[in-house]
């Protein structure tokens, strides 16, 4: 089981069989790892908000700190239009950040090393975004496929480009998290086996490569969270705010 | 990233007959795909609304109390400092007047004082001038006197001699007649 790198992104079914018009729904580990860095998030908050000091405890200023930070990164990208959709990019930001971190832990669950999981956010981000860019700007919307200031000549080539740019910001978006996610913890599981297959004497090369993978890998949990939550809000000002 | 990647790829390549046992990346299997999608659109939604509706307004709120604690002290420190500068303005024009009172004061004080200095000293002059004119006529009346009796008494000395020497008495008047006129000539 240790020897396979792959091993540690089975999803396997916890408890009993649960199945809707045929689809299986079970809960599994990937379930459970998600409800556990819920309750995380939510333990964190009610600590975070249940004094409301003048000057903050420290868990009540973590929590002021990422509400400012979050609110900070929204209005440099999106603007004051942005200000209704705090609470989603808030929740994303925090939930993808506490998924990646618990994923550091050894033995436990990435549940952000899924394709499926970031697909289903990019995906929900994808069709917002593009509802939001009709319901406001109606079909002057399509104007983002078509950048002003560009030669007659090259406009066909370039609409086309921005067409397949725009569709593939999902999959850019989703594979971009998973890819890191799960290369990441691939790379500490197999420096990891090559600690114990190259035994007491050489597996000290690849143990402090472990480590210094793991301040890495830290580094990319926080930074993921961060550019995927960055990247939403790019889109939603593209939106928001019809640039081109 | 695709170093990473291709680390990654080449070391699966090494590794067929694991993947063959594996089946690959689990992440491909859409065996559980829908149970995925289905609790991770569950849960998000939850802590979604969890911190839309509870979380992030108690934040906002201890943030924008903060704030208003602190523009509150700012404006009342501002409006203290205004009533401080005020106050050192009242003290400096009290302090100005003061001070101008004070000279004026001062001036008139010495004022006064030189007048009623001038007022004695006149008086004082003038009973100095009353003395010197009392003691000039005094003088003068003195001098009348003497002069009188030089007169007289040379009349007398003159009587007596011309007595003892002649053995008899001459005729008053002639004689005063005579000492008078020798006297107006001494005077002269």
């Amino acid at each position: 089981m240790a020897t396979n790198p792959m091993h540690q992104f089975n999803v396997h079914k916890i408890g009993p069989e649960i199945e809707i018009n045929g689809i299986d729904i079970s809960f599994t580990n990937a379930s459970f790892f998600m409800l556990l860095s819920a309750l995380l998030i939510i333990v964190f908050l009610v600590f975070g908000t249940r004094e409301k000091k003048l000057v903050p405890t420290k868990i009540q200023l973590i929590s002021e700190v990422l509400y400012n930070f979050i609110s900070k990164m929204i209005s440099d990208t999106a603007g004051k239009k942005a200000k209704p959709y705090f609470p989603f990019i808030f929740t994303l930001f925090i939930f993808i950040l506490i998924c990646n971190m618990i994923g550091m832990l050894p033995y436990s669950f990435t549940v952000t090393s899924h394709i499926i999981v970031t697909l289903t956010f990019a995906i929900f981000i994808f069709i917002g975004v593009t509802i939001l860019g009709f319901v406001i700007h109606g079909f002057k919307y399509l104007k983002i496929f078509v950048p002003s200031g560009v030669p007659i000549l090259l406009l066909p080539i370039i609409t086309i480009i921005e067409i397949i740019s725009y569709l593939s910001r999902p999959v850019s978006l989703s594979v971009r998290l998973f890819a890191n996610m799960m290369a990441g913890h691939t790379m500490l599981k197999v420096f990891g086996g090559f600690v114990i297959s190259l035994g007491l004497i050489g597996g000290w090369l690849p143990l402090t490569f472990s480590v210094a993978l793991t301040g890495l890998e830290i580094l990319v949990a926080f930074l993921q969270a961060y550019v995927f939550a960055i990247l939403t809000c790019i889109y939603l000002n593209d939106a928001l705010n019809l640039h081109h | 990233m695709n170093k990473i990647l291709s680390v990654f790829t080449i070391w699966i390549l090494s590794n067929k007959n694991l993947i063959a046992a594996e089946a690959g990346m689990p992440q491909l299997d859409p065996t559980y795909w829908a149970s995925q999608a289905f609790w991770l659109i569950i849960i998000f939604s939850s802590i979604y609304f969890l911190i839309s509706k509870i979380f992030i307004p108690k934040i906002k709120n201890s943030i924008d109390s903060r704030e208003n604690k602190i523009r509150k002290d700012i404006e009342e420190a501002s409006v203290l400092k205004e009533n401080a500068e005020k106050k050192l303005k009242e003290y400096d024009h009290l302090i100005k007047t003061a001070k101008i009172e004070a000279k004026k004061i001062i001036f008139e004080s010495r004022k006064t004082l030189n007048e009623s200095m001038e007022v004695k000293k006149k008086q004082i002059e003038k009973e100095i001038e009353k003395e010197i004119q009392n003691a000039e006529s005094e003088i003068e009346k003195f001098k009348i006197n003497s002069v009188h009796k030089t007169g007289v008494i040379a009349e007398e000395i003159a009587s007596n001699l011309i007595e003892n020497i002649f053995g008899e008495e001459l005729n008053k008047s002639s004689m005063s007649a005579t000492i008078s006129e020798t006297m107006k000539g001494y005077k002269n």
